[in-house]
């Protein structure tokens, strides 16, 4: 059996601030396979996007984080590794997309530079005919039909929705083996939210890539993943396949999150202000989910 | 039109004060005529026009030479200053701002905030009279006054002695001069590094935190290159226009500095020019440093254009 393309186990974080250490993941484990499509669902400030920076190797750096755990990247610790090889991984093996394609795009610079940059952390040496070569194919993979005019542009020239495409493409662009998505396309209208994920799943699914999904809406979850965590206040609440989640949620937040999923807007955190016990509920997890050497 | 009027309300009889008290009436009222002093002002003004039209700016009555001939001699001295000055504003105080920014937090970061600080909060005059009594009196690494040492002596062609010392392939005068330039010059650029510094800084910090600084991160651009081309590159464009308005205003702060160490350069003209009240000369001399202010700011404006996209592309779109 080959190791799982992520595995986190008992991933802790905390903050050091000036009334001491704050507590922000409280020991979360979870894992993606080879080529699977993950979820990790809960509000906003539930620990989503540190999860993320710290499985890119970003939080670790930072002086006033405090972290504890495990986090293996294809059978690898990655608290083993030197900085310097977890800077190795970072746009080669693991990649990632952001909420707002627009502003996640440097304003200065034209789109074929940027993809030059990106390719540049695969082939060092690789110049700028044979980039703008490679992406142009990128960008007709992702269906933009002018992938020239595209290159030429800057990204404040283009749509959202075309961004979004020039940032998926930008993140497949040297075949990753993880994919994190936070809040892809959330800035986007729903539509054109909606396109780009069918797109970002054709593609996934065609490369093989494992994808960590981050969002906070369940409804937007359902298309894309196999699986699914619930995050709560740095705690995994629920966890199992997508079709058990929806079909009987156990847990009261996920429960409550289903009854939040905006029906038309798509945009919208849902509104959870219940901080009784029963949120508190301990872990649910579906038939045959559970982490990879516990008894599931 | 304001130059020329100020310059004219100025009480004193610029015929009187320019033939010395011992002329006598007649050669008073002849020198009037001559510069149409008799006549109305708006006549006055006409007769101003015309004559810049031609790029005749006059005679001053204090050299009696041509007044374009006496800013030809002494601007050189005081471009050079300013330009030095403005050179060392770019290359100390934006490199100052990216290191501040990148390590902030840091006790470099600490320290350069300290130092540019200190660099804004007095004029240049000041720091003038400082620098020259720690570097030139008390400590003495650099001399005390002038352009160059008297012992030497370069041919003027342009007027700009590093130039004309290279042009007389005399690198001992070369160096000489540049050393007779760093105390001004630095003087009247310190406020400039301290502010582009400052700005520079602020900037960038604010730019690390937009999202494509956290893309450039996660995809593990080396970060050398993120700060220059993800976070300074941004950033330059608001620096650049402090810089230019600086560069603007040391055309102003030079001639405290000149006078301070007693560089031969255009201010001392002024001052000259303005107590003896010398109509042509002062209109001249002011009506250069505006035009240089002008060209610095559309210098300047041009720069921003070029650097960001967005104005250039919308320009060529009309
Ligand atoms: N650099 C930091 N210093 C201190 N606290 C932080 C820092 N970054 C995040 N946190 C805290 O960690 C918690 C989790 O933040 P995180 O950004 O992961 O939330 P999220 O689930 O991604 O929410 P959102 O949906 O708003 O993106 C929050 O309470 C936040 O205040
Ligand atoms: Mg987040």
């Amino acid at each position: 059996m080959t190791a799982p393309t992520l595995l986190i186990r008992d991933l802790r974080l905390s903050f050091k601030g000036y009334s001491g250490l704050v507590e922000v993941l409280h020991g979360i484990s979870l894992h993606i396979d080879k080529g699977e499509r993950v979820a990790l669902v809960g509000e906003s400030g539930s620990g989503k996007s540190v999860t993320a920076r710290i499985i890119l190797g970003l939080l670790q750096t930072m002086r006033t984080a405090r972290i504890s755990g495990t986090v293996n990247f294809e059978g690898r610790d990655l608290e083993a590794m030197s900085r310097a090889e977890r800077h190795r991984l970072r746009g080669t093996k693991m990649s990632m997309i952001f909420q707002d394609p627009t502003s996640s795009l440097n304003p200065v610079y034209r789109i074929s530079e940027q993809f030059h940059e990106v390719l540049k952390r695969m082939v060092p040496g690789i110049g700028r005919a044979e980039a703008d070569r490679k992406a142009a194919a990128m960008l007709a993979d992702v269906s933009i039909t002018e992938p020239e005019r595209v290159l030429a542009s800057y990204p404040f020239q283009l749509s959202g929705g075309m961004n979004q495409r020039v940032m998926i493409a930008m993140a497949l662009a040297n075949e990753p083996s993880l994919l994190i998505a936070d809040e892809p396309g959330t800035a986007l209208d729903v539509t054109v939210q909606a396109q780009t994920l069918k797109l970002m799943r054709e593609l996934v699914t065609r490369h093989n890539t494992a994808v960590l999904f981050i969002s906070h809406n369940l409804g937007v979850v359902r298309e894309f993943a196999d699986r699914i965590y619930v995050i709560y206040k740095g705690r995994i609440v629920e966890h199992g396949k997508a079709t058990q989640l929806f079909d009987n949620p156990r847990h009261p937040y996920t429960r409550a999150l289903m009854n939040a999923i905006p029906r038309i807007t798509g945009e919208g955190i849902p509104k959870i202000q219940d901080n009784s016990d029963e949120y508190l509920a301990p872990l649910v997890v579906h038939e045959g989910c559970g982490e990879p050497g516990e008894v599931a | 039109m304001l130059i020329f009027a100020i310059a004219r309300v100025i009480p004193g009889d610029p015929a009187r004060i320019a033939l010395g008290p011992n002329a006598t009436a007649e050669q008073v009222e002849n020198l009037r005529l001559r510069l149409h002093l008799d006549q109305p002002l708006s006549v006055q003004y006409g007769h101003f026009i015309a004559d810049l039209a031609q790029g005749d700016l006059g005679v001053s009555l204090y050299t009696n030479r041509p007044v374009t001939q006496d800013i030809a001699q002494f601007l050189p001295a005081t471009l050079e200053l300013i330009i030095v000055a403005g050179l060392m504003m770019i290359l100390i105080g934006l490199p100052l701002g990216v290191i501040s920014a990148r390590y902030r937090g840091s006790w470099a970061d600490s320290t350069i905030r300290i130092f540019t600080l200190l660099g804004v909060s007095a004029p240049s005059f000041v720091w003038a009279v400082i620098l020259m009594l720690l570097f030139a009196y008390f400590l003495p690494l650099f001399p005390i006054a002038g352009r160059l040492a008297d012992s030497m002596t370069v041919p003027t062609v342009t007027g700009f002695l590093l130039i004309d010392t290279l042009l007389a392939g005399n690198i001992k005068a070369f160096g000489n001069a540049a050393w007779h330039l760093v105390l001004p010059a630095f003087a009247l650029a310190l406020s400039g590094i301290g502010q582009a510094a400052r700005l520079t800084r602020s900037n960038m910090v604010e730019t690390y935190d937009k999202p494509y600084i956290e893309m450039a991160e996660s995809y593990g651009f080396p970060e050398g290159r993120i700060a220059r081309r993800y976070a300074f590159r941004p950033s330059l464009i608001p620096s650049l226009t402090i810089i230019g308005l600086d560069f603007a205003a040391m055309l102003g702060n030079a001639f405290l500095v000149e006078a301070v160490f007693a560089w031969p350069g255009l201010s001392r003209y002024g001052v000259a020019v303005i107590l003896r009240k010398d109509l042509n000369a002062i209109v001249g001399t002011v009506l250069i440093i505006s035009a240089l202010f002008l060209i610095v700011n559309i210098v300047v404006d041009f720069l921003i254009a070029m650097i960001n996209p967005r104005i250039r592309l919308s320009q060529r779109a009309q």
